[in-house]
């Protein structure tokens, strides 16, 4: 095959990116209904069971036989699901509102940094190491060419992906200074300061695995720390440990229950979105989940085995001539992503939230250090066994 | 539209270079302190964008991991948290343009002085490198990590360790600076 032309790569890379983009926003409406809906089970309710359309029409008429019947609609159990079309729609058409006394351009961009942050990692995160499927051969322009797992194969993806997270910090501190508000501005430096602490630790529990494997390229990663390639069995001890660090920064990083101060309603209002209204607010919404999404892949690719049935490197069980176990798959990665934010929303419906001095603490005092010993043993174990 | 297309990729250093002082200007001229913030987080960004066109992907990344992600932050909160209103920070800001024009033509003739050689005589055609055998058989588009560890700790760890310290003193001479004050 010849190489390709500058004009198919960008054409190819567009193609990724949409499709991408489809995946997330399919599953982000998806998150609001199982967040509904996992809660709800959880505190003995049932969540959204029915999307209200008036007192006719098929939906309305068979839930109230149900009710009327004296039994729980279970059939309505994904009846909630079209509500995501409504908060959709209402987002989009809900007056925009900027204070009189607010920064109108910095109002307008914190929103937009939010998203482009929370988008841009997607670019380097892989969902199959490899070619995924080769566009059919009669397509113009494009026909023939790989599909890949990652829409960009960069060499320090890893490190591409902290860098960009680490700029959606600006969206939540701009919002909050620009709406020119007592509680947006307590919020957002609330934000800011939470946010640069748990980068550190972030940081320092992905580097475990960044030594195990001896790469930082992210699909290379991927698959060393799930095969385990000239790895010690012992390395499961630093892995292990750091899931465990690198998902509860992630919960800080996101601003998730228990670590959303930034948002806490009991003393803030609504932390630094507070003055932010119809698809503004939206976009802040979307980053958030978005967010989630990205730890969870990264959760997944570095810790859960990515796209390969077994973690830490047990996968050297299996062999590679096993069908479909053995083998690398998508659908391994999804599963994995999915249980993971099944937890975030797990978490959310059982821990109350900390208090703004535990936060610090738990942060400066026990998660650094913590990671910092597991990076020790992490170095043992690369350069002893 | 390829021709087109490759002549961008070609002068992608240029148009970020150019971006990245446009940043700069609008950081200088912007009457607002967070304005000028944001005009600097967006000549990082640039810069960083600069290296990335360079090949030197490691750098970019972590000019944007280091400078935009951590060190503008810190800047947006303590202008955050000073919030002065616009005719205070016009004073106290924006008072020495006279002071401020010398220390950049000084400024400006330092680094004419040094890129003197690589304007108008001839660069030399390889890196310097005090000891080249370490960075054999690397690939250094491809092992952009490696290459730059080995130069940080293998060719320059004397100017590196140096480097740390003077970080060292700035950061006591800041704590002995906020300490005073306060008596």
């Amino acid at each position: 095959m010849p190489p390709m032309t500058l004009l198919q790569t960008i054409v190819m890379g567009l193609i990724q990116i949409v499709a991408v983009l489809i995946v997330v926003f399919i599953m982000v409406p998806l998150l609001t209904f199982a967040e509904r809906k996992v809660i709800g089970y959880a505190q003995v309710r049932l969540g959204a069971t029915r999307t209200a359309s008036g007192r006719k029409g098929f939906t309305a008429s068979m839930n109230r036989g149900m009710w009327a019947m004296g039994k729980v609609p279970v059939l309505s159990f994904f009846r909630g699901l079209p509500v995501f079309i409504a908060d959709a729609v209402k987002l989009i058409t809900k007056e925009d509102i900027i204070p009189a006394k607010a920064d109108r351009a910095v109002f307008t961009l914190a929103p937009i940094l939010s998203v482009v942050a929370a988008f841009g990692v997607f670019a380097a995160i892989a969902y199959y190491p490899g070619v995924m499927f080769y566009m059919p051969k009669n397509w113009p322009l494009i026909g023939g060419l790989p599909f890949n797992g990652a829409i960009a194969d960069v060499n320090v993806g890893l490190l591409f992906i902290l860098g960009l997270a680490s700029v959606g910090v600006y969206g939540i501190v701009l919002g909050a200074w620009a709406s020119n508000s007592k509680y947006p501005l307590l919020g957002g430096l609330r934000s800011a300061a939470q946010i640069v602490s748990y980068e550190v630790p972030l940081t320092l529990s992905l580097l475990p695995a960044v030594i195990l494997a001896g790469t930082l390229n992210f699909k290379n990663m991927s698959v060393i720390l799930a095969t385990g390639q000239g790895m010690s069995p012992l390395a499961v001890i630093p892995l292990f440990i750091g899931f465990f660090v690198y998902l509860t920064c992630g919960f800080a990083e996101t601003n998730r229950v228990p670590f959303d101060l930034p948002e806490a309603e009991t003393e803030l209002v609504a932390g630094f979105h507070t003055e932010y209204s119809g698809m503004k607010f939206g976009f802040f919404y979307l980053a958030e989940y978005a967010n989630m999404i990205v730890v969870s892949c990264l959760a997944t690719a570095f810790f859960f085995g990515g796209y390969y049935l077994l973690p830490f490197g047990l996968q050297r069980i299996i062999p590679a001539s096993v069908p479909f176990l053995g083998q690398p798959s998508f659908l391994f990665f999804m599963a994995k992503v999915s249980l993971i934010l099944f937890a975030f929303i797990w978490v959310r419906a059982t821990l109350p939230r900390y208090r703004y001095d535990q936060l610090m603490e738990v942060g400066w005092k026990y998660l650094i250090p913590l990671t910092l010993v597991n990076l020790f043993i992490a170095a043992v174990i690369r350069y002893a066994f | 539209m390829e021709h087109l297309l490759e002549s961008l990729g070609r002068n992608m250093f240029a148009i970020f270079g150019l971006l990245a002082l446009a940043g700069a200007l609008f950081m200088v001229a912007s009457k607002r302190a967070v304005h000028s913030v944001l005009g600097f987080l967006f000549a990082m960004l640039c810069v960083a964008g600069c290296y990335i066109s360079l090949d030197a992907q490691f750098l970019g990344v972590a000019q944007i991991l280091v400078y935009a992600g951590g060190i503008v932050v810190l800047f947006l909160f303590v202008v955050m948290l000073v919030e002065l209103t616009k005719y205070k920070e016009r004073d106290i800001f924006q008072n020495q343009s006279r002071l401020a024009i010398v220390a950049v033509l000084a400024g400006v003739g330092a680094f004419a002085a040094v890129f003197r050689r690589a304007f108008f005589g001839a660069a030399s055609s390889d890196a310097l490198v005090l000891r080249p055998e370490l960075a054999k058989g690397l690939d250094v588009a491809r092992q952009n990590a490696q290459a730059v560890s080995r130069g940080l700790f293998a060719d320059y760890l004397l100017p590196f360790e140096i480097l740390s310290v003077i970080l060292l003193v700035a950061l006591v001479g800041a704590v002995v600076l906020a300490k005073t004050e306060r008596v």
